[in-house]
């Protein structure tokens, strides 16, 4: 019989056992009341560098409020972000770096491509929750994306609310969809036909078009055939919002154009020039000078930042509060800080108050926060003014 | 089918094509004198919107005064990257060169971001707003002055070459350098005066592009469905731009009105694999044409 295990292996797996011992324990006993990490993969450049520097600009404000006033029970919550220029790889490259250095708890994703590709490791690891600029339909799912949320509602509740407006405001009305060619533009498109056959409103026409497309004269002749009441954008920022919106009304078409969140920036709409007179959307925020109703967080924000702040920024910041607020509940429950717990502590939240950045407490049942306002462009006041009252899902 | 939307999606082509051909020129003006496919065409076009939006919202000039400032921007940096990058590299592999454009693009958009951020900006209107109507059939004044606009250039360009001096210099150039040497004519001039041509040329249709679809440090794109236009065409055919940025232009058109936006891209690059298999170097490109 040959022996199992010499000396000198045996020497070795104790060493290796130890050094693995040492290596694993350190990073525990470190955890112990030390920094909670709110991890990020922040798109600084690229195409969607436009929201992520303010995604950027608004966790670092509000956590920098929050440590300011003595983090959660003494802890507080360090950022560590990385560009990813709004590349996949470089955003699964980025994630691993950081979770390689440091104990995350938090984790800000980029898009619905990382949010995605991320699931099985985020699964695996199950030390930390996840949210996003994502907003995508298929990632408000509790069972497939257990350990993801986003901080408002999904693309197809966002048309969710928009239609509900309409087949308020005009019962049976005729609208249009018009949308990229990209996983971010498709996403809400089927299940909406389906819900403004619900609110019986016919869906006339659905217009596609590829990514980056400069001219859009073809898009919109096809449009003024459908003749829409309203016409829904989504999967844009803001290129060709406004050329197919100043052709529409050069061809005297009265369609109502609207869009979704990404669009919704003040300054973005402005940037329409005349087009943007009468643009609607809807908006799961107050806009950073909304003064109406009560808001301290708001007024918070103005008095650090005097100028105007983008939808990304808030977007940035209320991700941040939440995620903050699923520590919070998960320290006060006086479990340990992983991805299960934390998540369960994020949807203990309920009638929650965000310091008036949602208009109306609210509450996250699954990976979503349902609620939102329909908001139209004053070109007087060069804003977007309230439409509509906050609509809850 | 109704003929009027026909008619309208036909003209709707024929100005996004226009569009197409004025920058497939500027990349065909450089391959033509110096055999360099410039990937970085696509920016410098972003740039030319960039400096319009400058000239025009920035320093507040009148829009007919930064048109002609942003195109001559386009030029001073065609001199300069002609001389501080490409004329370097004369003699190293074509493949060099293309990289040290594509490098080109990148540093150029990180430009563009550090100066104007990332966000997408409009430019200030400035073109007639009126719509124009031939016949019945409806056609965006933008588009339409856009066509007029790339006509007029690549008619001055197909003139150019014909009937002037430093064109049949251009020409001699392309067609044997050695020979053209030989002949007295200054050839590093001709590369010069090439890339400054193009580059005013892309950033007058970076103008035109981006009064169209607003401005983005993202826009260089564009430059790269202009490569199939130019692939289409002939690498080295002014004419062959022309012919296969509105050849594009209208079959981009008819497979979005008929079949679906999401058919464009899938229409155009068949058309360009079915024309490669049959014409590979372009419909009226030259033959010994050096492939990449």
């Amino acid at each position: 019989m040959t022996k199992l295990i010499d000396r000198r292996q045996l020497l070795a797996g104790t060493a290796a056992l130890a050094g693995a011992l040492t290596l694993g324990v350190r990073p525990l006993a470190a955890q112990e009341g030390g920094d909670i990490v709110l991890g990020g993969s922040i798109p600084l450049t690229g195409v969607f560098a436009f929201a992520g520097v303010g995604i950027h600009a608004g966790i670092q404000d509000y956590l920098k409020i929050l440590n300011d006033g003595g983090g959660i029970k003494g802890r507080k919550i360090k950022y560590v972000a990385e560009d990813t220029a709004y590349k996949v790889d470089a955003s699964v490259a980025a994630f691993n770096k950081i979770t390689g250095q440091e104990k995350v708890s938090l984790y800000y994703g980029d898009s619905t491509g990382f949010s995605k590709t991320i699931n099985p490791e985020l699964e695996r690891r199950g030390s930390m929750i996840m949210a996003g600029a994502s907003f995508a339909t298929e990632l408000n799912d509790p069972k497939k994306f257990p350990l993801q949320f986003m901080a408002g509602p999904d693309y197809t509740e966002m048309f969710g609310i928009l239609l509900r407006y309409i087949a308020k405001e005009k019962p049976g009305a005729r609208v249009a969809f018009v949308y990229s060619d990209s996983e971010f533009g498709r996403d809400p498109i089927t299940p909406s036909e389906a819900v403004a056959k619900e609110l019986k409103l016919s869906v006339v026409e659905k217009i596609v078009t590829p990514p980056g497309s400069v001219d859009v004269s073809t898009e919109v002749l096809k449009l003024r055939r459908a003749n829409p009441d309203f016409t829904i954008f989504h999967g844009y920022v803001l290129a060709p919002i406004p050329e197919f919106v100043t052709q529409a009304k050069q061809m005297g078409m009265k369609s109502q154009f609207m869009g979704t969140f990404w669009t919704m920036d003040n300054s973005t709409v402005q940037r329409m020039g005349d087009a943007a007179e009468g643009f609607m959307g809807v908006m799961p925020y107050r806009y950073y000078y909304d003064k109406d109703g009560s808001s301290p967080m708001l007024e918070k924000i103005r008095q650090m930042r005097p100028e105007y702040q983008s939808t990304g920024y808030l977007q940035g910041f209320v991700t941040a509060m939440l995620m903050a607020e699923a520590v919070k509940r998960t320290l006060d429950a006086g479990k340990e800080l992983t991805g299960a717990n934390l998540k369960a502590g994020l949807n203990s939240i309920k009638d929650f108050d965000t310091g008036g950045l949602f208009g109306v407490p609210i509450s996250i049942p699954g990976n979503s926060v349902p609620v939102g306002r329909i908001y139209r462009f004053d070109a007087k006041a060069k804003q977007m003014q309230p439409a509509s009252d906050w609509i809850k899902l | 089918m109704d003929a009027l939307f026909l008619a309208e999606v036909t003209l709707a082509g024929l100005g996004a094509g226009a569009l197409y051909a004025l920058t497939g020129v500027a990349f065909v003006l450089i391959y033509k004198a110096t055999r360099v496919v410039n990937l970085a065409i696509g920016e410098i076009l972003m740039l030319g919107g960039y400096a319009f939006l400058g000239f025009a919202a920035g320093l507040g000039l009148s829009p007919w005064l930064a048109l002609p400032l942003a195109i001559a921007a386009g030029g001073a940096l065609g001199w300069l990257v002609e001389r501080a990058l490409i004329r370097p590299m004369l003699g190293e592999s074509p493949i060099s060169v293309f990289m040290v454009t594509i490098g080109l693009g990148s540093i150029l958009t990180g430009v563009v971001q550090l100066g104007w951020g990332a966000d997408p900006l409009r430019l200030p209107e400035f073109m007639p707003s009126a719509p124009v109507f031939i016949g019945e059939a409806y056609l965006a004044p933008k588009v339409a002055i856009g066509f007029v606009a790339a006509a007029v250039v690549i008619g001055l360009f197909l003139a150019l070459f014909r009937f002037s001096r430093g064109g049949v210099a251009l020409k001699a150039t392309a067609a044997d350098q050695g020979a053209a040497y030989s002949v007295g004519i200054d050839v590093p001039r001709v590369f010069s005066v090439a890339w400054i041509l193009a580059c005013a040329t892309a950033a007058g249709a970076g103008v035109l592009v981006g009064a169209i679809g607003g401005i983005s440090p993202t826009m260089g794109v564009f430059g790269l469905s202009v490569l199939v236009v130019v692939i289409i065409g002939g690498l080295d055919s002014i004419a062959g731009a022309l012919v296969g940025g509105l050849l594009i232009g209208l079959v981009e058109a008819l497979a979005g009105a008929f079949l679906g936006g999401e058919f464009k891209l899938v229409v155009t690059f068949a058309l360009l694999l079915v024309l490669l298999m049959v014409r590979p170097y372009g419909l009226f490109g030259t033959h010994e044409i050096e492939r990449l």
